[in-house]
Parts: structure tokens; sequence; C-alpha cells
């Protein structure tokens, strides 16, 4: 069983991997076949709640991750509205977990593929994405907890998944009411179904898997558990091999694409995404897959990331490949305080 | 066989851990199985027979028997 469990979750990361290299070479930007954060910043974008205008696409693949997670739970018969676990705390967390990302430019699925892809900047995010998630260990080892999940109505558990489908089908038929970037990242994209489908399959497989970075690393520091970084693993490889095979490999820190080389910002950008991620008890994508599955403090979560974003490119948050912003800078050390304060007022008093 | 206890926090697995130590059983941290459910979280796989009474856990969600990967719900947590 343990084993039928394993090669699942390495053939989901393999496919994951590929699926990143074929929506790259077909038109999306360097190293973000994939990136949670970046598609819902573009989404955000996209709809108006951003005016940065080389950010701003309606992405298929996030519809597709959210729709391809709500299927596999319904026909797996999994499918549950859950919900009520400190749910404006959360979507504070969501709110810091973008803070952190856009600062590293990256989520922790497009931080493998951008190690994948030879940008050794994001080795550096891995290791702040490590030590954030052991900071959120310490914490959840010693009382830290958002308090107990209940069964909900299921159309409470069902209100993402409504609204991505909208979402597509505003997509499709009047594209005109979107914004779209007309030159920089967001103009770059693979064609809409072709994303679509690559969003379904990878929502399928990381429903049936429970693929998730932050997982990944949580139960090998607390369990000597390797499943989850399994999946991590195989879409590195994946990934890896594919770039090495498309001639996209490019090993070093300088020229990397959407990206910076401050190593400082880097590693405490992902260090807040991590720290606030492990509270949360998940990564962006797992925050989308458990929102597609009917939990609602997932789906908050994800707005919370997706008004995050929106701030970020409102008051200059976010970076660019020209380095980070003295407000992101600013804007990651209050995330800090306020994730630690959150941490704090949630631990429970009595001693184990 | 043995029993598997689900929780909602990480905290209430390791406090269910060391009641279990206190009253002698040898109990074992781990991910749940994903047969067992579709979330991510921390189970306590022990083997002495679940008793409410003395073993209860206010973060608990629920107890299930576990016969070779066959699971049968013995206690849950509403």
């Amino acid at each position: 069983m343990k084993n039928k469990q394993t090669l699942l979750i390495v053939i989901a990361g393999l496919v994951v991997g590929c699926a990143a290299v074929v929506l790259t070479a077909n038109g999306n930007p360097g190293n973000m076949g994939f990136c949670i954060a970046c598609f819902l910043r573009d989404t955000a974008g996209a709809l108006g709640l951003h005016r940065a205008e080389v950010v701003q696409y309606v992405r298929p693949e996030i519809i597709g991750l959210i729709l391809g997670a709500f299927i596999m739970s319904v026909f797996s018969k999994e499918f549950a509205a859950k919900g009520g676990s400190s749910p404006m705390t959360r979507f504070v967390l969501g709110f810091f977990v973008m803070i952190g990302a856009l600062m590293f430019l990256g989520c922790p699925l497009r931080m493998v593929l951008r190690i994948a892809g030879g940008d050794l900047n994001a080795v550096v995010g891995l290791v702040g994405f490590a030590c954030g998630i052991l900071c959120g260990v310490f914490f959840l080892k010693n009382g830290f907890t958002l308090k107990r999940t209940y069964t909900l109505n299921k159309l409470e558990g069902m209100w993402l998944q409504i609204i991505a489908a909208a979402l597509l089908v505003v997509l499709v038929l009047v594209p005109s009411v979107l914004i779209f970037s007309e030159k920089g990242p967001g103009s770059m994209h693979a064609p809409l179904f072709l994303a679509l489908a690559c969003g379904l399959v990878v929502g399928m497989l990381a429903q049936k898997t429970r693929l998730c970075m932050v997982g990944g690393i949580r139960d090998a520091f607390l369990f000597k558990d390797f499943y989850l970084l399994y999946g991590f693993c195989a879409i590195l490889v994946a990934a890896l091999v594919g770039n090495l095979v498309m001639g996209k490999f490019n090993l070093g820190f300088a020229e990397q694409p959407v990206a910076f080389n401050d190593a400082l910002w880097n590693f405490l950008g992902m260090a807040l995404c991590g720290l606030a991620s492990a509270l949360l008890g998940g990564c962006p994508l797992r925050q989308l897959i458990l929102a597609g599955t009917g939990n609602s403090d997932s789906a908050v979560t994800v707005i919370g990331m997706v008004v995050g974003a929106a701030f970020c490119h409102n008051w200059g948050l976010a970076s660019s490949a020209n380095g980070p912003t003295a407000n992101g800078k600013i804007a990651v050390i209050v995330g800090f305080v306020v994730v630690i304060c959150i941490a704090l007022a949630n631990m429970r008093k009595e001693k184990v | 066989m043995r029993y598997i206890a689900t929780f909602h926090s990480l905290f209430g697995a390791v406090s269910f851990k060391n009641k279990l130590t206190k009253l002698g059983d040898d109990p074992v941290m781990m991910p749940v199985p994903r047969a067992l459910s579709a979330s991510c979280g921390t189970c306590v796989a022990f083997t002495r027979p679940f008793d409410e009474s003395t073993m209860y856990e206010e973060d608990m969600d629920k107890v299930v028997r576990d016969e070779d990967g066959t699971y049968t719900v013995v206690f849950e947590n509403v």
C-alpha cells in the first residue's frame, strides 16, 4: 500500500514537472510553468484589483487546479464542505504568504521550478523556506492551533469552484471585460485550453496524492517521513531533465528569468512564506487543492492571497527583476511581526 | 491490529501521545494515512483499546481500528 502511494506521488511529481516545462515551452514566462503566487497575482490584475500593466492575465492553470481537485474529490467521494477554523486569521496568513512569495518572486512550487532551471537564487530561497517551516513546526509542537473545522452546508464548500467556473466562462466568452497585459510576464502565456488541461490534470493528481511543498519538509522534520518530499523531488527531476532537453537550463545567480539575486531578501521572502504556510498547514498549491475539495477555510486563505497580491502591486511591495523595493522590505518585516503575533496569540496554554 | 487517532492540531496529537505513554502504551506519531483522509494532518497509532473516559482529547477528530488497512470508526468527536 505504502509503496503504491509512493509510486503515485512520484508519478504525480513527474507529471507536474513535465507539465511545467510544456507550459513554458508554449508561452509561459521562464521557470514559470506553474506559480500559484504569480498566477493569482496575474488573475487579480486581470480583474482590475491592481494596475500593474505587466502582470494582468486570468491564468487558466489556477481555474484548472481548483476544478481538477473538485472533480477528483467528487469522483472519489471525498468532497466535504468544512470550515470554521479561524477564517479571518487564515485570510491574514494568506495575505502574508503572498507578501513573502512576491518578495522572492514565486511560490514554493515555482521555487522548485527555478532550481530546476538552474536559478541558484532559488536555492537560497529554499534554505529560507525550510527555516520558515522549522519555525512554524516549533510553534505547532508547542501548542499553536487554529482550532477545529466543522461540517458545513455543501454550498459553503463550493464558492471558489463556482467563482473559478464563472471566471472560465468570462475568459472564453467575454474576455473583453478583463484586462490583459500587452508586454511583460502577463503577456506571456500558453494557449488557454492547454493551460486549463494542465491545471486540471495537476489538480486531480495533487488531490489524490496530497502533494504539498510545505508538508514535505514538515513531515521530514517531524516524523522522518519522506512521502511528500518524493513528490517535491520528482518535480525537480522532471523539470530539470525537461529544461536540459529544451536548452532552457542556465546555471547561476545572474540573468535568471523573473528573478533577482539579492540573497538576503530571497531568503527572508521565502522564510516568511514558509512560516505562514506551515501555520496554515499547507503551501499555496495545497490551499487551492483543499479549497477545491470543499474546505472553505482554504478558500478564504486563497482570497487572502489574492488581496495580498493586489496590495503588493498597488503599494509597490512586489519585487521585480531589478530587485526588492524598500516598501517590500518593510512589508516582509511587518509580515514576520504579524505572523509571529498570530502564532503566539493562538497557542494553547496548557503544557503537555 | 492497532488504533489510529486523528487530530485537528499537531498539539492535540502530541498531548495524546504523551497521555498514552503515561498509560504504558508505545504510541507512534505519523502523517495521517491517505486511505483514512484526503486532508493532511498528524495521527497517533497505538495498541491499547480506545477508552473515551480516559483517552479523550479535546482536539481529537476520530479514532479508527486498523485491521491490515481496513478502518472501522470507533469514536468520532462531532
